[in-house]
Parts: structure tokens; sequence; C-alpha cells
């Protein structure tokens, strides 16, 4: 070994010992740098597993206030906010459920529900979303919603409290005296459940036919077509949008 | 209106189509920009000095010891992006002492160390160990300290030690080409190897961030070599830059037919991004791609110089033509990287929508400490050249 380390030339044997060098500060730094735990479990200190867990519980979970509160997570839980749990409204309750005298905050302002339901082009159409701005601004929210069963004040009668802008564009198109309903069978859990009760929407070309084949039996005014020449492969709202048909002058 | 509201409220009228609410802002800004532009220098640079020692190219020889400190100066500074990018530059030593082999993100410390101890260095030292013994033999104060240092106080340079410093540089620029490959094929694997990202994910991406960074290397030491000449009013090794703008011309024409090849692909296979890749290559990227990237970088320069090897030009024109060019390739290469890393970013993955790219001024990843990390290597490699002067008449015979 000592033989061979002499016939090195001088250069390769610095390089060699800088080599060592490095490798035993690495080794060193390793000791002194790495926790003694580091990789017990995974790519972590092992003793941060128990630091997490010793860590103050904050939070109780909404199943605990039903012992004692089971007057208002009866409504809650039949109510649109079923799934918003009351620890998102009333905050950490760990301390008030082992101490009744530490009292909760109930957000009795705007901002909260805004969170929520302030209209944001990401939030998936059909959930509740309002402008604030202009959703009557000066009154809290729950001076007409009850922050436990957020029904709006009246379950709305038309089709147009939520499809507004359909009703809208309807009520000026040549279809404005045909009902939503002629065409959309909805049933009356579709204003309550609107996604869990699809109405049905026409299927064929002769459900407009029933209106506008030559044939038809109905008023006279109606334009006509001729239903096996006219474009015959391509069901009607292709080509013409149903709640404001045009037929394109 | 807080900051960084107000910031999110100015992109809101660039944004067209469709876009997630966490893809408006963009991640990766002007530093991570940077980055692969000047790992992707090093690496070209590198290649530069190995066409000398490995495939024996005698007239690049001027070049030689200019790119090794080209290489090494911006190597120095190709980390400081990403230091100030992730922020805690304190803490990063800890990716060497705990490393976690299935993050290709977390291997760039081992990458980057094994570039610059085992490759860059140990072929610099080499080199030099020679002279560096002369000149501290000859010199005084300061200077003959530090020569001794750099040294490491070897003494030995009768012929049996020299013999073997070169066979070894050899065998290290051996390893160093495949090693050059590894550090700037493994920036282009980093986003290749994105799947959920079309504009990146293509096993393309490493090979075509290698011969980009091989043009911009060597176009860079064709930059610094006529204007180190200028400034030492030295006159121009004609054969040398002649081979240093054909080698720059042929790595031009593979980086063209290789980018070519990646758009075909793209258009044939049109997968479902197509329309919205598009779209942006119409749109926000054409400047920067069409015009820039493809245009100024590329065709321009490959027409001038072309220009310039068939036509019998005056000499003098000649190296305009050639200086200029190289200047452009730079910009299309700086290009191709905003392009990669920016136009990544720019388009939602719902493929419905565009965002846009605000730069900042100041802070972190502004533009002022960009152009601070763009400015440093220069400043290195002006030091570098005072310590281990390259050129010819600094050798001891
Ligand atoms: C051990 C029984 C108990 C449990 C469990 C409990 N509470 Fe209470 N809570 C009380 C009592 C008692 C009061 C005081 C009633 C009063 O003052 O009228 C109260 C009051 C409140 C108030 C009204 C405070 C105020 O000042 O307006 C809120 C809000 C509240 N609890 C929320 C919760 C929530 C949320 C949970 C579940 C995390 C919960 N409680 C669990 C017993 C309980
Ligand atoms: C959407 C937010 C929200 C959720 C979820 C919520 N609360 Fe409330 N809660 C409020 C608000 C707001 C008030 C204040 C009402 C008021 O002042 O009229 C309140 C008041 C209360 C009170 C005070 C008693 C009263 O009627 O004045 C209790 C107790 C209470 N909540 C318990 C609960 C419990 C238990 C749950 C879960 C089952 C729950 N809350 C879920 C918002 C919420
Ligand atoms: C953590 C989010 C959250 C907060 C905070 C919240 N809500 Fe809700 N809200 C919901 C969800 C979820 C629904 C149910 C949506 C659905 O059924 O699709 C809902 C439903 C509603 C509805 C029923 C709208 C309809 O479909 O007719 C009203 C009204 C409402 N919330 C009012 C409020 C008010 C008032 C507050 C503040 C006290 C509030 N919400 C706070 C999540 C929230
Ligand atoms: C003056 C009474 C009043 C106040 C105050 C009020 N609302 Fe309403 N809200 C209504 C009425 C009435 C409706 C149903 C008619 C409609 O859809 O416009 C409604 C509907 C809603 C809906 C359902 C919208 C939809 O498209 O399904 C939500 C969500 C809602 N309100 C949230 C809030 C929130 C949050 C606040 C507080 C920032 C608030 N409201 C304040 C009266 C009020
Ligand atoms: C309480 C609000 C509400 C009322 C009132 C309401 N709808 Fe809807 N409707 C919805 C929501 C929410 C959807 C689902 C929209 C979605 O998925 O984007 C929907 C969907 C529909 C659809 C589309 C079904 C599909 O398969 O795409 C039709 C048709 C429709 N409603 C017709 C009606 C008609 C007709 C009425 C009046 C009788 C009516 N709706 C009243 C909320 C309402
Ligand atoms: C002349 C028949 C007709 C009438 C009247 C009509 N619809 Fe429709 N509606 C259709 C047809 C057909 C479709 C399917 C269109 C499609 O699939 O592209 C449809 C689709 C819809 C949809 C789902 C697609 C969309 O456009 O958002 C909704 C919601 C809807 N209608 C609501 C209404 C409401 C509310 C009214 C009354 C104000 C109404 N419709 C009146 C024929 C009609
Ligand atoms: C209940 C009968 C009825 C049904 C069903 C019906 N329509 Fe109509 N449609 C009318 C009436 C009424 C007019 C207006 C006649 C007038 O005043 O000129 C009309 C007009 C039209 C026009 C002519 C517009 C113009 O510019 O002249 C088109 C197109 C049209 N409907 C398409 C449809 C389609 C598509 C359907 C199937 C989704 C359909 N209609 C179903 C009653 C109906
Ligand atoms: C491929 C597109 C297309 C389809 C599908 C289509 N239409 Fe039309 N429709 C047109 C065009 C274009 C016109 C206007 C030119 C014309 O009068 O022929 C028109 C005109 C009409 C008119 C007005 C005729 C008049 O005399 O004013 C009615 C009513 C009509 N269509 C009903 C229907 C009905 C009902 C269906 C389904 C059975 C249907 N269309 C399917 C394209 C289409």
């Amino acid at each position: 070994m000592l033989k061979l380390w002499k016939k090195f030339p001088g250069q390769l044997k610095r390089l060699i010992l800088i080599f060592l060098l490095f490798v035993a500060a690495l080794m060193t730094a390793r000791h002194f740098l790495i926790p003694h735990d580091y990789g017990q479990y995974g790519n972590y200190r092992g003793g941060s597993v128990h630091e997490i867990a010793n860590l103050e519980v904050k939070y109780a979970g909404q199943i605990v206030c039903v012992d004692c509160h089971d007057d208002i997570a009866e409504i809650k839980f039949a109510g649109y906010h079923k799934n918003v749990a009351c620890e998102v409204c009333h905050g950490p309750g760990a301390a008030h459920v082992e101490d009744s005298d530490i009292e909760l905050t109930s957000p009795r302002g705007r901002d909260l529900c805004i969170l929520c339901h302030e209209y944001l082009p990401s939030r998936p159409t059909g959930f509740p979303q309002i402008v604030s701005e202009s959703h009557n601004r000066v009154k809290p929210c729950i001076s007409c919603h009850d922050p436990h069963d957020p029904v709006p004040p009246e379950a709305p009668k038309e089709c147009s409290a939520c499809h507004g802008t359909i009703a809208r564009t309807k009520s000026h198109s040549y279809h404005a005296d045909v009902e939503c309903v002629y065409c959309h069978q909805a049933s009356p859990e579709h204003k309550v459940n609107p996604r869990e009760n699809l109405p049905s929407k026409p299927k064929t070309r002769d459900f407009c036919g029933k209106c506008h084949a030559e044939d038809a039996d109905v008023e006279f005014g109606i334009p006509r077509v001729d239903m096996d020449a006219h474009e015959k492969r391509y069901v009607c709202w292709q080509c013409h949008y149903p709640h404001l048909p045009e037929a394109g002058q | 209106m807080e900051p960084t509201t107000h910031h999110l409220y100015s992109l809101f009228h660039e944004i067209s189509g469709y876009i997630y609410p966490n893809e408006i802002e963009l991640h990766w800004k002007l530093l991570i920009v940077i980055y692969p532009y000047l790992t992707g220098l090093v690496a070209g640079a590198f290649i530069l000095a190995s066409l000398v020692k490995v495939f024996n190219v005698q007239q690049l020889k001027p070049t030689y010891r200019m790119s090794l400190l080209t290489a090494l100066a911006f190597l120095i500074a190709a980390p400081l992006p990403l230091l100030a990018h992730l922020g805690h530059p304190e803490k990063s030593y800890e990716i060497f002492l705990t490393p976690n082999t299935t993050s290709a993100m977390a291997m760039f410390g081992f990458v980057y160390a094994w570039y610059l101890g085992a490759v860059l260095l140990l072929e610099i030292w080499l080199d030099y160990r020679r002279d560096l013994v002369l000149w501290a033999r000859k010199e005084k104060g300061v200077k003959k300290w530090l020569h001794k240092a750099l040294s490491l106080f070897s003494v030995d340079i009768y012929d049996k030690a020299v013999r073997f410093d070169k066979k070894f540089v050899k065998i290290i620029t051996i390893i160093g080409i495949p090693s050059a490959f590894l550090l700037h094929g493994y920036v282009g694997f980093l986003f290749g190897s994105i799947k959920a990202n079309p504009w990146w994910s293509s096993v393309l991406m490493p090979i075509v961030f290698l011969f980009s960074a091989i043009v911009s290397g060597i176009a860079l030491m064709l930059i610094i070599y006529m204007i180190v000449t200028m400034m030492k009013e030295r006159t121009v090794d004609r054969a040398c830059l002649e081979k240093l703008a054909s080698f720059m011309f042929y790595a031009m024409i593979v980086d063209f037919s290789l980018e070519i090849l990646d758009f075909m692909h793209r258009i044939y296979e049109s997968e479902e991004s197509i329309k919205i890749l598009a779209e942006l290559v119409s749109g926000k990227l054409f400047v920067s791609l069409i015009v820039i990237q493809l245009l100024i970088g590329m065709i321009i320069p490959l027409m001038a110089i072309a220009g310039a090897k068939l036509f019998k030009i005056p000499f003098e024109l000649k190296k305009i033509v050639y200086f200029v060019s190289a200047l452009l390739v730079q910009f299309g290469i700086f290009s191709t990287r905003w392009n990669v890393v920016i136009g990544g970013q720019l388009f939602s993955k719902s493929f419905r929508g565009l965002t846009a790219y605000k730069m900042e001024f100041l802070g972190l990843e502004g533009l002022m400490v960009s152009l601070a990390i763009m400015i440093l290597p220069l400043f290195i490699l002006w030091f570098l050249f005072k310590v281990l002067p390259p050129w010819d008449d600094a050798r001891n015979p």
C-alpha cells in the first residue's frame, strides 16, 4: 500500500488528500448536522411526529356539538349548510366542549358568509353565489337568512329565480308564450334540490314538430317546415337556440 | 387594495378564456429563465474546450483555456437564480446532507457538485499546474503565494509529471463530455419530465436543450474571444475564428432541425392541447418565439454565416458578421429559455385560456436581481483572467 502511494506523482497525492479531506468533512457534517432521529419513518425527523401529536387540540369536530346543541344540530343537518361544519363559523371549539363557560364567537357580520358565497367565476355553476355589493349591502346576512338553515326567504315560484338569463332571453323571443314546462318537465323537487332532480329536455326533432311540422295541429300563425326536407340529419337546436329561435334571414 | 391583490387584479385584464385561479400568476419567473440559460452557456463552453483536447481541433487552441474559465465563471453563477428563487439560501446545504434520490430537482446539487468538482476544477487545475508552479517561482508578494496555494504547493514539473497531467486531462475531458451533457440534459429533463404540461413534456427536451446549449456556448466564446483580443490589442487568429463560426453553424443546423422535428411531431400528433398551444404561439409568444427565437436568433445568423463563408468578403467584414451573428444567437437562445419556461405557464391546464406574465422590477424575483446575476459571471471571469491568464504568451515555454 505504502509502496503504491510512493509511486504516485506528487500532484495525484495532493488530489487524493483533498478528496479524502472533503469526504471526511462531509461525514463530519452529516454526523453533526443531521438530527439523530432523521429517517426513522421517512425523509423527516422521527421526533416531529411526536411533537405534532403533542400540539394542543383546538378543534372538536361537529359530532360532539350534537350532545348539547341537538336542537340547532337537527336544523342544520337538514338544511343547505349540512356540509358546513359548526366550527367553520364558530371557530375552534375544543376548549368550549371541555368548559362551556368559555364562549365561542358567532359571525354576525357579512364577512364570513361572503368568503364562500361571493360570486367567483371558478365556483361551480349552481353553487349559490351573490354579488354582495348589490345584495342588500347594509343589513347583515343573518337578518334575512338563518345561518343554520339558510333557505332563501321563500322558495322561488318561477323558473326565472334561478335561470334568470334564460328566462330573460326567452321573454323577448318568438317563444315568449311557450311555457318552460311545456318543453321541460320539472318536478317541484327541482326547485328545492336542483341538481339531484334535473328536469327533462326535448330529445327529438318530432318534439318541435308538434308545433312546426306542416301537419301540426296548432294555431295558424306558427311558421311551418317540411320535417322531411328541413335539415333531416340534425336536431333542431343545433341551429335554432330554443330559447331565442331565429330563422336567420 | 393589498399589493398582492393589486398585482393579481392588474393581471385580470390580460387573461383570456377560462383559467384556474392558481394559474393566474406564474410560479417560475425570470430567474428560472436565467438558470437554464446560464447552465447552457457552461455546458456549451465546456464542449468547445473538449473539441481541442479530445477531438484535437488545433485551430481552436487559443480558446481552450478561455472556454474552461468561462465555463467555471458561469457555473459559479448558475445556482444563484435558484437560490434567489427558492429563498432560504442558508438551508441549501441540506440537499447534500440528506439526499432525496427520488426527486429530480433535489439531485441538482449532486449533478452540480460532480461537474464542478470532478470535471471543471480538476481539468483547469491540471492544465494550469505547471504554469502555476513556474509563475510562482518568478513572482513576488501576494501573487506568488496565491499561485503557490492554487497549485496546492506542488513542485514537480519534470517531464514525467507533466506528461501525467496531460494524460489525466484527457481522461477528465472524456468523462467531462458526458458530464456536460448530463448537466444540461438534466435541466432539459426537469422540464421534459413534467407530464402534466404538454408544452414541456417531451423526450426531445433534454436533447434540444443540449444542442441549444452548445450553440450558445460557442457563440459566447466567439464573443468573448473577439472582445478580449480587441482589448488586448492583438490580432484575431483567422483560422480560429473561422473554426468557431463553422462549429457554431453546424450546431445551429442540428439545433434547428431538432426544433423543427419537435414542432412537426407536435402538429402531427395533434393532441388535445394543440389548439391552445397554437393560440399561444400565434399570440402571446409570437414575438419571442417566431420573431426573436426563430427569425432573429436562428435564421438570420444562419444565413449571415453561410453568406460570409460562401462569398469572398474581406476578413474585417467577416469578423463583424460573425460577431453580430453570435450576439443575435445569444438573444435567440435566451428567448428559447424564455419561451420554454414562461411559455409553459401561460396556458391553463384546462386548455381553455391564457394568462400573462408581468415582470417585476425590484424584489428578489425582479428584473434588477436577474440582471445582476447575469452580469456577475463576467466579473468572475475578469477576475479569473487576472489570476489565471489564459493568453498564449502567459504560458511558460
Ligand atoms: C357539554 C355541552 C356542550 C357541548 C359539547 C358544546 N356546547 Fe356550545 N354551549 C354549551 C352551553 C351550556 C352554552 C351556553 C348556553 C347559553 O348561554 O345559553 C353553549 C353556548 C354555545 C354558543 C353560543 C355562544 C354565544 O355566546 O352566543 C355557541 C356558538 C356554541 N355553544 C357552539 C358550540 C359548538 C360549535 C360546539 C361543538 C364544537 C359546542 N358548542 C359544543 C354547551 C355545550
Ligand atoms: C354558516 C355558519 C354557521 C354554522 C355552520 C353554524 N353556525 Fe351556529 N351560529 C351562526 C351565527 C351567524 C350565529 C348567530 C345567530 C344570531 O345571532 O342570530 C349562530 C348562533 C349559534 C348559537 C347561539 C344560540 C342562538 O341561537 O343564539 C349556537 C348555540 C350555535 N350557533 C351552535 C351551532 C352548532 C352546534 C352548529 C353545528 C351543528 C352551528 N352553530 C353551525 C353561524 C353558524
Ligand atoms: C364554508 C363555506 C360557507 C360559509 C362560510 C357559508 N356558507 Fe352558505 N352555503 C354553503 C354551502 C356549501 C351551501 C349549499 C350549496 C348547495 O346546496 O349546493 C350553502 C348554502 C347557502 C344558502 C342557500 C342558497 C340556496 O341554494 O338557496 C344560503 C342562503 C346561504 N348558504 C347563506 C349563508 C350565510 C347567510 C352565511 C353566513 C352566515 C353562509 N351561507 C356561510 C357554504 C357556506
Ligand atoms: C334583506 C334581506 C337579505 C339580506 C340582508 C341578504 N339576503 Fe341573501 N337573499 C335574500 C333573498 C330575498 C334571496 C332570494 C332571491 C334571490 O335569489 O335573489 C336571497 C338569496 C341568497 C342566496 C342564494 C342565491 C342563489 O343564486 O341561489 C345566497 C347565497 C344569499 N342570499 C346569501 C346572502 C349573503 C351571504 C348575505 C350577506 C352578505 C345575504 N344573502 C344578505 C335576501 C337577503
Ligand atoms: C332553486 C333554483 C332553481 C329553480 C327555481 C329552477 N331551477 Fe332548473 N336548475 C337549477 C340548477 C342549479 C340546475 C343545474 C345547472 C347546472 O348543472 O349547471 C338546473 C338545471 C335545469 C335544467 C337543465 C337540465 C340538464 O340536464 O342540463 C333545466 C332544463 C332546468 N333546470 C329547467 C328548469 C325549469 C323549467 C324550472 C321552472 C319550473 C327550473 N328549472 C327552476 C336550479 C333551479
Ligand atoms: C321550445 C321549447 C323550450 C322552451 C319553451 C324552453 N326550453 Fe329550455 N331547452 C330547450 C331545449 C331543446 C334544450 C336543449 C338544448 C341543448 O341541448 O343544446 C333546452 C335546454 C335548457 C337548459 C340547459 C341548457 C342551457 O341552455 O343552459 C336549461 C337550464 C333550460 N333549457 C331552461 C329553460 C327555462 C328556465 C325555460 C323557461 C324560461 C326554458 N328552458 C324554456 C327547449 C326549451
Ligand atoms: C308549443 C308550440 C311550439 C313548440 C313546441 C316549438 N315552437 Fe317554435 N315557435 C312557436 C311559435 C308560437 C312561434 C312564433 C310564431 C310567430 O309569432 O311568428 C315559433 C317560432 C319558431 C321559429 C321561427 C323564428 C322566426 O324567425 O321566424 C323557429 C326557428 C322555431 N320556432 C324553432 C323551434 C324549435 C327548434 C323547437 C323545438 C325545440 C320549437 N320551435 C318548438 C311555437 C312552438
Ligand atoms: C342545419 C340547420 C337547421 C336545422 C337542423 C333546422 N333548421 Fe330550421 N332553419 C334553418 C335555416 C338556415 C332557416 C332559414 C332559412 C329557411 O327558411 O330555410 C330555418 C328556418 C326555420 C323555420 C322558419 C321557416 C319560415 O318559414 O319562416 C322554422 C319554423 C324552422 N326552421 C324550424 C325547424 C325545426 C322544427 C327544426 C327541427 C325539426 C329545424 N328547423 C331544424 C336551419 C336549420
